[in-house]
């Protein structure tokens, strides 16, 4: 057996607020295999994003570990973790985050200005990813003269300009209607399907069918389909009251 | 991140608030400006004090006197009898004191000097004139340091070469009040008469009669040479016993004056430091042009002080600035971060984009402060050569002087002040964890 690609270990993430301690992740083990595309569902709350920035080394666990390709995320230094980021990992989120001053081009061209490419080479790779998103007409407008899913479009070349291995979205259809939200699953299924690893945070049902494999999430814990199904139950009952 | 990279960055960051910047950057601008301008107004006026006191002279020179008053008793009124001949003075300047003038490093001359103790009229034809006439113990009086203006300045017996202002003194005594007076007398090559006066004990009036030939006109120097008659050292002691009635000794007398010249500038104060401690008095236009400059130096730094504290009030709406920018641009900072941004290129970019503020803000200061300058030298000039027609006084060339260093060390000032105000900001933004940073609203 191969060895996983991600591999979580004992897992966890608590925030201390005042007395309170909110216990985020809550001991996850966990692996995902390379060229998998994985979504990560649970009720609101459940911990789903956490997880992925832990994932995305953009915050650090309260214990256990994150093994990516090999390297403990532990173990890398500020530097090294800002290394990660660029070069292992696209991040795709809910927002879009978009630099409002800056065209869809020197958007996506952004993240090449700290891998340290010449501006000709940045620009011309950008271009290159606004056509594979069908975007390449609106290369010099800014995100407020284009819809909801032409900035998440913008967003996803932006994650793969630097051409990682594993893309993280969180809840990338979230702010987008039902049409949009197609398109950019179609297109994060077209990365899976060119051999990267996708890792999606999702609220709806219907798009896991896009899924490789499902993981559930319950306060901050996997659970099995289903112990997740009876506790959907519990909540949906609780919502009912 | 490249360099270039990181410039075009803060540049593009800088741009896209351009009135934010811009009214950051005013606080600068005034401060840098008031930085500028009081400095440049201390050098101006530094410079227009020093000129105006070009007539002390000679700075490569000393003037050495005996002490007057009881050795060690600080220069009490009880005259007494020193140890030399004459009343009252601690040490005589002889030739063995001169000798070790001359031994002390740096000096190039040591000439001996004695005035004329009586009364001494000189007369050119109908004109009757007054002069300083000192005895120099050397036979070129280029040892002074001063320049011929015409004819030598060799000395020999019955010889005199005279200070460049001597011919005005000459007069007509009998030219009536309103009548026009003959203009100043070309003396060169002239002889003059000389007479000498004095009173016997029962107030009888004896004269004596000599000739001085003209043999040199000093160049003028703004200095006590323009007023005086130079003559050997041997002619002046001869009248000198005439009128004293007996013979001098100069070992146990010594003589009235002794100029030390120094080769160079820097060392003059060494030498005359020496001489003091020998127990004679050295004075020199260096010691007083050092307190000139001293007053001029706390001066500027109180004027560069007022422009600091401008300064100072801008750096706070620099850091106001940067701060409410960091908070503004939290997201945008965790963006950052995601997308491979170490904490030095987020450092880098926050701080250089303080820095932009302050040199903007440094430049436009420089611009105006120089500006201001010279307009407040158009100004000034114009009153002050009205004020100087006069009084018959020359007029200052400039007010507000604005030495090279000033603007680049105002400009680098600037920018120091906008990295230091900047850095608490940037370091918060860099130190920012980008999970939280994304989710700031
Ligand atoms: N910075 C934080 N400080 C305190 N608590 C936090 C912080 N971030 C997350 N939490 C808490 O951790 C838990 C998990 O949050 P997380 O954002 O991962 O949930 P989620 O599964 O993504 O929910 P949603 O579907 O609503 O996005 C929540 O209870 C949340 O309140
Ligand atoms: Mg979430």
């Amino acid at each position: 057996m191969s060895t996983p690609f991600i591999r979580f270990a004992g897992l966890r993430k608590h925030f201390v607020m005042g007395r309170e301690t909110v216990r985020a992740i809550d001991s996850i083990d966990l692996t995902i295999d390379q060229h998998t595309f994985s979504a990560v569902v649970g009720p609101s709350g459940s911990g789903k994003s956490t997880l992925l920035y832990l994932l995305g080394g953009l915050d650090r666990p309260t214990a256990g570990s994150i093994e990516v390709g090999g390297q403990n995320l532990d173990q890398l230094d500020e530097n090294d973790l800002a290394r990660y980021r660029r070069r292992m990992v696209g991040f795709i989120f809910q927002s879009f985050n978009l630099i409002a001053s800056m065209t869809a081009l020197e958007n996506v061209a952004f993240p090449m200005r700290f891998a340290r490419r010449v501006r000709r080479e940045r620009n011309q790779r950008a271009l290159e990813l606004l056509r594979l998103v069908g975007l390449a007409n609106r290369a010099y407008h800014r995100p407020i003269e284009l819809s909801g899913g032409q900035q998440q479009r913008v967003a996803i070349a932006r994650a793969l300009v630097n051409d990682p291995q594993l893309i993280l979205a969180d809840e990338p259809t979230g702010n987008l209607d039902t049409h949009s939200g197609a398109a950019i699953i179609q297109l994060l299924s077209d990365l899976h399907a060119q051999g990267r690893t996708v890792v999606m945070v999702t609220h709806d049902p219907r798009l896991s069918r896009f899924a490789t494999n499902t993981i559930r999430l319950v306060d901050g814990r996997v659970v099995s389909e289903a112990d997740y199904e009876q506790a959907l139950a519990i909540d949906a009952a609780r919502a009912a009251d | 991140m490249r360099v270039s990279d990181l410039i075009a960055l803060i540049l593009e960051n800088l741009g896209r608030r351009k009135a934010r910047v811009a009214l950051t950057a005013v606080g600068v601008v005034i401060g840098t400006a008031a930085v500028v301008l009081l400095v440049s107004l201390g050098v101006g006026l530094q410079r227009s004090a020093t000129q105006q006191l070009g007539g002390i002279g000679d700075l490569t020179r000393i003037d050495v006197y005996p002490v007057y008053g009881e050795p060690g008793g600080g220069g009490g009124i009880v005259v007494m009898e020193g140890p030399g001949g004459v009343p009252g003075i601690q040490q005589p300047i002889n030739d063995q004191t001169l000798e070790q003038f001359a031994a002390m490093p740096g000096v190039t001359a040591v000439i001996a000097r004695d005035w004329v103790n009586g009364g001494m009229m000189l007369n050119y034809g109908r004109l009757e004139g007054y002069g300083s006439i000192m005895g120099l113990g050397t036979d070129n009086a280029a040892d002074l340091g001063v320049t011929a203006e015409a004819g030598t300045l060799t000395l020999s017996k019955g010889t005199a070469v005279i200070g460049a202002m001597v011919p005005q003194q000459f007069f007509d005594p009998r030219v009536r009040p309103g009548q026009e007076p003959p203009p100043p007398p070309d003396l060169l090559g002239q002889t003059l008469k000389a007479t000498l006066i004095k009173y016997s004990t029962d107030g009888v009036e004896i004269r004596k009669m000599v000739q001085v030939r003209v043999v040199g006109v000093m160049a003028e120097s703004r200095g006590e040479a323009d007023w005086s008659i130079y003559m050997p050292l041997s002619d002046v002691t001869a009248y000198n016993e005439w009128f004293l009635g007996k013979r001098i000794n100069r070992q146990k007398d010594g003589y009235a004056n002794a100029v030390v010249k120094v080769g160079d500038v820097d060392q003059v104060l060494d030498v005359a430091d020496q001489i003091n401690e020998l127990g004679f008095q050295a004075s020199t236009p260096q010691s007083f042009v050092q307190g000139i400059n001293s007053f001029f130096i706390v001066l500027q730094v109180v004027f560069g002080g007022v422009g600091a504290i401008a300064l100072l009030v801008a750096a706070i709406g620099i850091a106001n600035t940067m701060a409410m920018a960091i908070l503004e641009r939290t997201r945008e900072i965790g963006l950052m971060k995601a997308v491979g941004a170490t904490n030095r290129d987020v450092l880098s970019v926050f701080l250089g984009e303080a820095a932009g503020i302050g040199f903007i803000g440094g430049l436009g200061g420089v611009a105006l402060g120089w500006s201001a300058g010279q307009i407040i030298n158009v100004l000034a000039l114009a009153y002050l050569a009205g004020q100087s027609a006069q009084s018959g006084a020359p007029p200052p060339t400039e007010a507000v002087f604005t030495p090279v260093w000033l603007p680049i060390f105002s400009l680098v000032f600037a920018t120091l002040i906008g990295v230091i105000s900047g850095l608490y900001p940037a370091l918060r933004a860099a130190t920012l964890v980008p999970v939280n940073a994304l989710k700031y609203e």
